[in-house]
C-alpha cells in the first residue's frame, strides 16, 4: 500500500512524524510536493468549474501524490457540513477517469472522529498493534501543536519587526527542524528555543499595531497557498493578526475535549445567537460569531477569507453585514482567478481604513 | 514655495497634481496612458515643469493607482498609496459633508462609504470591465461617436434602449441588436449608460449604505449621460467636484503633505527631480524557475542598473541588489 493525502497546512508533518514511528518502509507514505502554482492548474484543470478551491486545491494535490505512485488516498467525508462531504466522490471519480486506480479511505469529519482517525492509521498500518499506534499518533500531533505554539508569537512579531521577514523565515526554519524532531524531547526544545528566537527579533520599540482578526473557511484560513499568505502581506503592512482556527485547536477538541462535553465554540456560538442560532454548513456560523468576538474583543478589523461559490460563507458574509457589532470587514474571496495585487490593494485599503478609524478615536482626527 | 506632487497612473490615464503648502492645486496634467506608463510619468513631469515657476521646490511626492508602485521607483516616491485611500481624501478634503464616493475609472470602479470624515467602507471591481470607462470607450467607437459627445447624445434622448449590462460581451450584441432594429442612435447611448449604472450598482456597490452626499469622480464623471443615470436612480444629486479626474492625484498629494509636514517627518523628500524624464527606464519580465509556482517577475531598471523588482509569490526577487 502506498498512501497519499493532499496538503492542507501543516498536516504532513505529524503524517511522516507517526508513520516513521511505526516503521513504515520508504515510499509507503507519500507525501505530495508543496502545493504550487502546478498543483492549482491540476486540480483546476479536472475540477468542474463552479467547485470551490479546497476541492481544486485537494484535487491537485491528490493527482500529485498519484503522480508518485500513491495507490490509496485519503480525504475527508462528513454529513451536513458542505461541499465536502462530496469532496472524496468526486475526486475519486475524476482520478479513475485519469487512469488512476486509487482506493479511496476516508476520515469522518462529522461525527465520532477520535474512532475514525483511529481506525484509518489502523487500516493503513497492516494492524499494527494499538499500544504502538497511540504513542505513534502523540507524538506526531504533537508537532503540530509545537508549530501553532510558535505561530502565535510570529503572527505578532512580523507586525513590529524592524526587517520584515525575518519571523517568517524563522518560521519556515522552525518547521523543518520541527518535522526533522525524532523525540518528543526534541521537539519541545526546539519549541522553546525557536520561541526565543523570534521573540529576540529586533522590534520597533514604539509600533502600537492594529490588530486583525482572521475568520472563515478552515482550508482557505490555514493553507497560505490558498489565501495568498495573507498573514505575511499583512503582517509586511504592520498588522498583527489572530486567528482562532488552527489545526492544533481542531485535533484538541475534535478528538478528544468534545467527547467530555466541552463545545470550543461554545462562547462563538452564542455571540452569534442574536443573528443566527444554528449551523448553517461548513465554517458559517462560526465566521458570525467571531466577528462578534473580536469587536468585543476591541479589534480593529475582521477579514473573512471564503472560497468562490462556498454558501455558508456567503451566508454568513450577508449576515455579518447586518450585526450591531460595530468592526469593519473585509471579505476576500479566494479562487484560481483572483490575483494577488488586487488582493493586495485591496488589504491596503483595508489597513488605511482601520488606521485612520483608530487614530479619529483616539485622537480626533485622520492623521 | 514649497510643491507636492501626486501622480496617479491608471490603466487608461496618467494623472500629476501639484499643491502648495495650502493644497491648493497649482499644476496638473491629464494624459493618457497608452500602455506605456514609464514613458506618460516622464512626459507628465515634462508638462508639470513648465506650468511652475522655478522658485517652486518639491517637498514630497506620492503615487497612486494601478500603477503605483513602477511610479513610485520612477519619481522616487516618498508615500506610495493604494486608490481607494487617496480618492477618499481628496473628497473628503473638498467636500466635508461627502457619505458616498462613487468613482468610475478606465479600467476599475470603486465605491467608497464615509460617516463622520471616516471612511467606513469600501468595494472596488479590479478585473471587469463592464462597469467602466473603457466599455463606454469601445461601445462609442464603434457607434462612430466621439467619447467626448456621448453625453450630450444620452441627454437628448427619450425612450433610452434597454441593454444587458452584465458583461460587455453581451452588452455589445444587445447593442448591435438594438441598432439592427432601428433604435435611434441617443437612446441606444443612453441605454449604455444606464446598463453601465445598472451593473455598477449591482456589482460594486452591492449591499452598501449608499446616503447622500453623493460624490461622483473619475475620467467617466465627464459623461453627462453617466450622472442622468445616476440621478434617475438616486432621490438627492449626484455631486461633481471640480478637478474630479484628478482627485486620485490630488488624494496622493495631500497625503504626501501630511506625511512630510503634519507629522513633522523632516526627512528631504525622495523626488529624483524633473530630470528624470531624461533617463532611459527599462521595464523587462521573466518567468522564475526556482520552483514549480514559475512566477512572472517583473522588473524595471535605469541607465543598466536593476531598480525594483514584482511579481512574486515568495521574497526571492524582492530585494533589489545593491549597487
Amino acid at each position: 500500500m502506498r498512501v497519499g493525502f493532499p496538503h492542507f497546512g501543516n498536516v504532513y508533518i505529524p503524517v511522516k512524524a507517526m508513520t516513521r514511528r511505526l516503521g513504515a518502509a520508504d515510499g509507503e507514505v507519500i507525501i505530495p510536493p508543496p502545493i504550487t502554482q502546478r498543483t492549482l492548474d491540476l486540480g483546476v484543470k479536472y475540477s468542474p468549474q463552479e467547485a470551490c478551491l479546497p476541492y481544486k486545491l485537494t484535487l491537485g494535490s491528490l493527482i500529485e501524490a498519484c503522480e508518485l505512485g500513491a495507490d490509496t488516498l485519503i480525504q475527508a467525508r462528513g454529513t451536513g457540513i458542505c461541499r465536502l462531504g462530496y469532496y472524496a466522490k468526486g475526486q475519486e471519480q475524476m482520478l479513475q477517469d485519469l487512469g488512476y486506480n486509487a482506493h479511496f479511505l476516508t476520515l469522518d469529519v462529522s461525527h465520532n472522529k477520535f474512532i475514525s482517525i483511529m481506525r484509518l492509521i489502523r487500516d493503513m498500518s497492516n494492524n499494527i498493534p494499538w499500544r504502538e499506534i497511540i504513542p505513534a499518533f502523540f507524538f506526531g500531533i504533537g508537532k503540530l501543536f509545537a508549530l501553532d505554539k510558535i505561530e502565535k508569537v510570529v503572527q505578532k512579531v512580523r507586525a513590529v519587526e524592524v526587517e520584515k521577514g525575518t519571523a517568517s523565515r524563522i518560521y519556515r526554519e522552525a518547521i523543518n527542524a520541527v518535522d526533522e524532531a525524532t523525540e518528543s524531547k526534541e521537539v519541545k526544545e526546539i519549541t522553546k528555543e525557536y520561541i526565543h528566537k523570534v521573540i529576540q527579533v529586533p522590534k520597533d520599540p514604539v509600533a502600537d499595531p492594529l490588530k486583525v482578526g482572521i475568520v472563515g473557511e478552515i482550508y482557505v484560513v490555514i493553507e497560505p497557498f490558498a489565501n495568498m499568505d495573507i498573514e505575511v502581506e499583512l503582517g509586511k503592512l504592520g498588522i498583527e493578526v489572530e486567528r482562532t482556527m488552527t489545526l492544533s485547536r481542531w485535533i484538541k477538541y475534535s478528538l478528544f475535549l468534545n467527547y467530555l462535553g466541552v463545545d470550543e465554540w461554545r462562547e462563538v456560538h452564542k455571540l452569534a445567537g442574536p443573528y443566527i442560532d444554528h449551523d448553517i454548513g461548513g465554517d458559517g456560523w462560526e465566521s458570525v460569531g467571531e466577528k462578534v468576538l473580536y469587536a468585543h474583543e476591541g479589534f480593529d478589523g475582521v477579514i473573512h477569507l471564503a472560497p468562490f461559490t462556498c454558501m455558508p460563507e456567503i451566508v454568513a458574509e450577508n449576515i455579518m453585514t447586518s450585526t450591531k457589532e460595530d468592526i469593519p470587514v473585509l471579505a476576500v474571496t479566494c479562487d484560481e482567478q483572483q490575483s494577488k495585487q488586487g488582493m493586495l490593494t485591496h488589504l491596503e485599503a483595508f489597513v488605511d481604513l482601520i488606521g485612520f478609524r483608530r487614530r479619529k478615536r483616539e485622537h480626533g482626527r485622520r492623521v | 514655495m514649497k510643491g507636492y506632487l501626486g501622480v496617479d497612473v491608471g490603466s487608461v490615464t496618467t494623472k500629476l497634481a501639484l499643491l502648495d503648502e495650502n493644497e491648493q492645486l497649482i499644476a496638473s496634467i491629464y494624459l493618457r496612458t497608452q500602455g506605456n506608463p514609464v514613458n506618460m510619468v516622464k512626459q507628465g513631469l515634462r508638462e508639470i515643469q513648465k506650468q511652475i515657476s522655478p522658485e517652486v521646490e518639491i517637498s514630497g511626492v506620492a503615487t497612486t493607482g494601478s500603477g503605483r508602485y513602477l511610479a513610485g521607483v520612477l519619481v522616487g516616491a516618498d508615500l506610495v498609496k493604494n486608490e481607494i485611500t487617496t480618492h477618499a481624501v481628496a473628497a473628503m478634503q473638498h467636500i466635508s459633508d461627502v457619505q458616498t464616493i462613487f468613482e468610475i475609472g478606465g479600467q476599475d470602479s470603486k465605491i467608497i462609504i464615509i460617516r463622520d470624515g471616516v471612511v467606513i467602507d469600501f468595494g472596488m471591481n479590479s478585473v471587469c470591465a463592464a462597469g467602466t470607462g473603457s466599455f463606454l470607450e469601445h461601445q462609442a467607437e464603434r457607434l462612430n461617436v466621439k467619447i467626448e459627445d456621448f453625453g450630450g447624445h444620452a441627454l437628448r434622448s427619450e425612450n433610452p434602449a434597454r441593454i444587458a449590462g452584465r458583461c460587455t460581451v453581451f452588452a455589445e450584441s444587445d447593442m448591435i441588436h438594438k441598432q439592427q432594429l432601428g433604435y435611434p442612435l441617443d437612446d441606444i447611448i443612453y441605454g449604455l449608460c444606464q446598463s453601465l449604472i445598472r451593473n455598477y450598482l449591482n456589482n460594486v456597490a452591492l449591499g452598501k449604505q449608499i446616503q447622500p452626499r453623493l460624490v461622483f469622480q473619475g475620467g467617466v464623471a465627464f459623461n453627462k449621460g453617466i450622472i442622468r443615470a445616476f440621478n434617475e436612480v438616486f432621490d438627492s444629486e449626484v455631486y461633481v467636484p471640480p478637478h474630479n479626474e484628478l482627485m486620485g492625484a490630488i488624494g496622493a498629494a495631500i497625503l504626501v503633505h501630511e506625511e512630510m509636514e503634519i507629522k513633522q517627518n523632516h526627512h528631504k523628500s525622495n523626488f529624483k527631480g524633473f530630470g528624470v524624464s531624461d533617463v532611459e527606464f527599462k521595464t523587462s519580465s521573466f518567468i522564475c524557475k526556482a520552483c514549480p509556482n514559475l512566477c512572472e517577475i517583473s522588473q524595471i531598471s535605469g541607465n543598466g542598473k536593476v531598480l525594483a523588482r514584482w511579481g512574486g509569490r515568495c521574497d526571492m526577487w524582492e530585494r533589489v541588489p545593491e549597487s
